[in-house]
């Protein structure tokens, strides 16, 4: 799995849609990919935690239905992660739990992804594992 | 020589982005060091801030050019040579976008009234660096929040994505270290 990380409308999107055999790729907007599909790419998970938690789903199960995501999809995935947590507390508790839930969960994802990549306004930065581009270049033949 | 020179920098508020930005300007040695300011009162406090931040940077030899919106209009106000710092996007973006709201008509609200200013903005700038020895460019970072105003962060993303690619560098200031990362 790899990571595509930064706050919104940084260009996270355009730099997987430039990345080698992206653009073609299955794309899961706010949804878990169901089926086993290579070379899925994961965007605006914010919004599907968000929508569980709206719907009462506990944090341990939605922590299940990821994990059950990303076990379908080895090996070759994106998850495109949005930073939404270095603001200033909500006053909304459903945001906060929104917060709390997603920053845990992404601290899981982080540790188990093969590289991170940090995008600030298009400019990527390697946080974690080799070389996106190398990785997927060879992934993708 | 005009060195055509571009530099971004963006972080959170009270990083220090704004003194660094200063000592950039300093450093270039230009004829005039031009403190071109976007950032407008709204009550007497700010006022006051803006003032004493004036008259702190006149003693330091700085030339201010206060410039909330029509960012071109300074642009005839500048000399071959000068170093420039811009201060900053965010306020200029607020100030522009929300143009109009006192009548109930904001720029935002306008189809493709942003647009213009944006072009128009683009065009600006690439005049300040055909004069400019040097263009420092400041803006804040906030887009690593919930979204509380799509509008203004969707273009202030799409700005600042510009800004980055056409600058020679960039950089992200934490906690007083600025991190280059162009």
């Amino acid at each position: 799995m790899h990571i595509v990380f930064g706050g919104a409308f940084n260009g996270k999107r355009q730099f997987v849609r430039g990345l080698p055999g992206c653009r073609e790729a299955a794309w899961f907007e706010g949804e878990l990919p169901r089926d086993s599909i290579p070379g899925a790419v994961v965007a605006g998970l914010e919004l599907w935690v968000k929508r569980q938690l709206e719907n009462g789903t506990d944090e341990r199960e939605l922590n299940r239905l990821v994990q059950d995501a990303i076990a379908h999809q080895r090996p070759r995935q994106i998850w495109i992660l949005t930073d939404i947590n270095r603001g200033i507390v909500p006053a909304d508790p459903l945001e906060r739990e929104l917060r709390d839930v997603l920053g845990r969960l992404y601290q899981q994802l982080f540790l188990q992804a093969a590289s991170v990549t940090r995008i600030w306004y298009g400019i990527p930065e390697t946080l974690k594992g080799a070389d996106l581009h190398e990785n997927l270049h060879k992934n993708g033949r | 020589m005009a060195g055509n020179k571009m530099i971004f920098i963006s972080g959170g508020v009270r990083s220090g982005k704004s003194a660094w930005a200063e000592n950039k300007i300093l450093h270039a040695k230009a004829r005039r060091s031009i403190y071109l300011a976007s950032g407008r009162a709204y009550d007497n406090e700010m006022a006051q801030r803006i003032e004493r931040h004036r008259q702190d940077r006149f003693y330091d030899g700085w030339t201010t050019i206060e410039q909330p919106i029509h960012l071109e209009e300074a642009l005839p106000r500048l000399k071959t040579g000068d170093a420039v710092l811009w201060d900053c996007v965010t306020t200029w973006l607020a100030n522009e976008l929300y143009a109009g709201w006192e009548t109930g008509t904001p720029c935002a609200a306008q189809p493709g009234c942003m647009e213009k200013k944006w072009a128009a903005l683009q065009e600006t700038l690439h005049g300040i660096r055909a004069v400019s020895e040097l263009l420092v460019v400041v803006s804040n970072e906030v887009m690593d929040d919930f979204i509380r105003d799509e509008p203004y962060q969707r273009w202030l993303g799409r700005i600042h994505l510009w800004l980055v690619a056409e600058s020679e560098e960039a950089f992200e200031m934490e906690n007083g270290f600025a991190y280059k990362r162009k």
